[in-house]
């Protein structure tokens, strides 16, 4: 049996190779974070009903949403009860907007992934551009520069550096876009396409729109990169460092290849590490978006997230976890792909 | 003099011990350094700016921000070091358990890590937090959950290494008994990167409960707790108002500095094969946990 699948599998085209197990491990990881979102509410002390519908509920509310919930049933039947509402698209409803929690996360993933997206281009430019040129020209100023970048980008918290950006910039020099949303309140929103507002804005092209949105993303898009940009740097520093010391690299110069050229293949050699640094950086942004959102009142799924913990807001964080440990699994998934497609020497 | 290891001699090491001893002090004798109560109001001196009565101004509710971020030094290391203590302690004899005995529960404990250390840590933090409640004891063992895996990895690794080396062989030939093995033999030889990363986790636990504290999610109003104090400023900085998150903030850039710094001076002292070029990866994305957030 086996081994009719390993034979099966090798006649497959090598990225499917690649692909297919993967995919086929996604679905125990989706099962463990179902579990884990289900416990962190049922290991609670006190009766979920009551914490899900809140301490001013009713005691008939309470016995009617036991009863919905099946809490009366073994804590398995339970657990199986909450993976198929999971599974119809059923997260609960959120006890704040009282809206459906799916329907809540959906209104605002644009956001954040718009938010992310920006952010992630910024800071892969930053961190590779600075470590290129720190290794190139070693002991020059970027070479310094970089390394006291290096060592404070990891001990500034970003809510910290987000304020004093908008008190430079939005208070004391009037450059920048007031930190309240992604588009001035004057405006309307374009028509939905993407749900990013800047792409949106180009398709309908309205201009207005598109500068309002861009100016807001600026600042929030910044400090995330100026964050996140550091630990990237080293990390590119320290793989392309090596390579650049390989010696297909002196062979190269020696032959008398101009040095972009040589960069480039350099860099292409430096990327499987580099790709992989970039996939937790989502990860990591995720996270950073929590705290930035809600500076920038962003409205997007971090200040979802913040709200529903403020106001014990259950399903919500429940649901956003789901969706925020997802989200990872396959931005993991895509890696760990991406790694094996783009170095043909990994053995499948 | 000839007699201190060059590490220690470096300008990171003299600036990473200076802001150790700082904080030491601070914590020691916060009573006498702090010229007003941290956490009494005073309404008529509300968001003053800063002032030979007021060195780093007062915030909304005219609470000192100096003697507020004077304090705040305890809070902010007392939940990072108790975090990372009870982190390293239960963290370490577990990877020496899961890298020395090869079987169907260090694989399940292994996946376990792997799980925790898929979500984004300070989402995981925050609702983890959220759910047990908001108390400062919640936040350290909250902190102490995610840095576990964090340690167990880094033995388990070195473990993995050493077990199949000639002196584990000679002890087991000579009669040791497994845990003999473990903690008279492996221990020592595998603790060097947890070392290391015991003063970058609490750097790092530093930056998280100044985050969770931030968004609401760690210490309440008005225990002095540098992300708290940020948070509780920054209304007023789109105003202008721009002293009562700054200094809270700068506090946890030195001390989270502090402990990336000498988390290179430990690795220089006890590694000195290394070299110099190599040491700059104290803030260093370690897999599944990585950078601040």
């Amino acid at each position: 049996m086996l081994t009719g699948l390993r034979r099966f599998q090798q006649m497959l085209p090598r990225s499917l190779q690649i692909i297919l197990p993967r995919l086929l491990l996604l679905a125990p990881q989706m099962f463990g974070v179902l579990f884990v979102t289900f416990f962190l509410i049922r290991l609670l002390p006190g009766d979920p009903a009551v914490l899900l519908l809140g301490n001013m509920a009713t005691p008939e509310a309470v016995a009617q949403l036991r009863e919905r919930l099946g809490l009366n049933d073994s804590i398995w039947v339970q657990f199986i009860a909450y993976c198929r509402n999971v599974l119809h698209g059923d997260l609960g409803i959120s006890i704040f907007t009282s809206h459906p929690v799916l329907t809540d996360l959906m209104e605002r993933a644009p956001a954040t992934l718009e938010l992310i997206f920006y952010a992630m281009i910024l800071t892969v430019a930053i961190g590779l551009l600075l470590a290129v040129v720190s290794v190139v020209r070693p002991g020059g100023f970027t070479d310094v520069a970089t390394r006291i970048y290096g060592l404070a980008a990891g001990a500034i918290p970003d809510f910290w550096i987000g304020l004093i950006l908008i008190f430079v910039f939005f208070s004391k020099l009037g450059w920048a876009a007031a930190p309240f949303g992604r588009i001035d309140a004057m405006l309307s929103e374009p028509p939905y396409v993407t749900g990013f507002y800047t792409i949106d804005a180009l398709v309908a092209g309205d201009f207005g729109v598109l500068h309002s949105a861009a100016g807001r993303l600026l600042l929030p898009v910044i400090t995330l990169a100026v964050v996140n940009a550091g630990a990237l740097m080293k990390m590119t520093q320290s793989v392309f460092g090596k390579v650049w010391a390989s010696p297909f690299v002196r062979h190269a110069r020696a032959s008398g290849v101009p040095e972009r050229v040589i960069i480039r293949a350099a860099l292409r050699n430096s990327l499987p590490p580099i790709i992989t640094i970039v996939g937790f950086l989502v990860g990591f942004l995720l996270g950073a978006a929590v705290l930035v959102e809600t500076i920038f009142s962003w409205g997007g799924l971090g200040q979802y997230a913040v709200q529903a913990v403020m106001n014990s807001d259950y399903p919500a964080l429940q649901g956003f976890i789901l969706v925020a440990a997802a989200f990872i699994l396959v931005v993991y998934l895509i890696v760990d792909i991406l790694y094996e497609l783009v170095d043909p020497r990994i053995r499948v | 003099m000839s007699r201190i290891p060059h590490s220690l001699r470096s300008p990171a090491a003299v600036i990473g011990f200076a802001l150790l001893f700082l904080q030491i002090l601070l914590i020691l004798f916060a009573p006498l350094l702090s010229p007003y109560s941290p956490v009494e109001a005073d309404a008529l001196a509300s968001l003053q700016p800063p002032s030979a009565a007021h060195w780093f101004g007062t915030d909304i509710t005219g609470m000192d921000v100096f003697s507020r971020v004077i304090y705040a030094t305890r809070i902010n290391l007392l939940i990072s070091v108790v975090s990372v203590a009870v982190a390293f302690l239960i963290g370490v004899p577990l990877g020496l358990f899961i890298g020395y005995y090869k079987g169907i529960v260090s694989s399940l404990v292994m996946r376990l890590f792997d799980f925790i250390q898929a979500f984004p840590i300070f989402v995981l933090g925050m609702a983890l937090v959220a759910v047990m409640g908001q108390e400062i004891w919640n936040v350290a063992i909250v902190l102490a959950i995610l840095f576990t895996p964090v340690f167990a990895r880094l033995i388990r690794a070195e473990v993995l290494s050493l077990r199949e080396r000639p002196f584990v062989a000679a002890a087991r030939c000579s009669g040791a008994s497994d845990l003999h093995i473990m903690f008279g033999h492996l221990l020592l030889n595998a603790l060097l990167p947890a070392m290391v990363q015991v003063s970058i986790s609490i750097g790092m636990a530093i930056l998280l409960t100044a985050g969770l504290s931030f968004i609401g999610a760690g210490v309440r109003m008005p225990v002095p707790e540098w992300g708290l104090m940020v948070s509780s400023g920054a209304q007023q900085m789109i105003l202008g108002v721009w002293w009562v998150s700054l200094f809270p903030g700068l506090a946890i850039v030195f001390s989270v500095l502090c402990f990336a710094l000498l988390g290179d001076v430990i690795r220089d002292l006890l590694d000195p094969t290394k070299t110099r070029r190599a040491v700059s990866t104290s803030t260093d994305i370690i897999p599944g946990i990585g950078g601040p957030l």
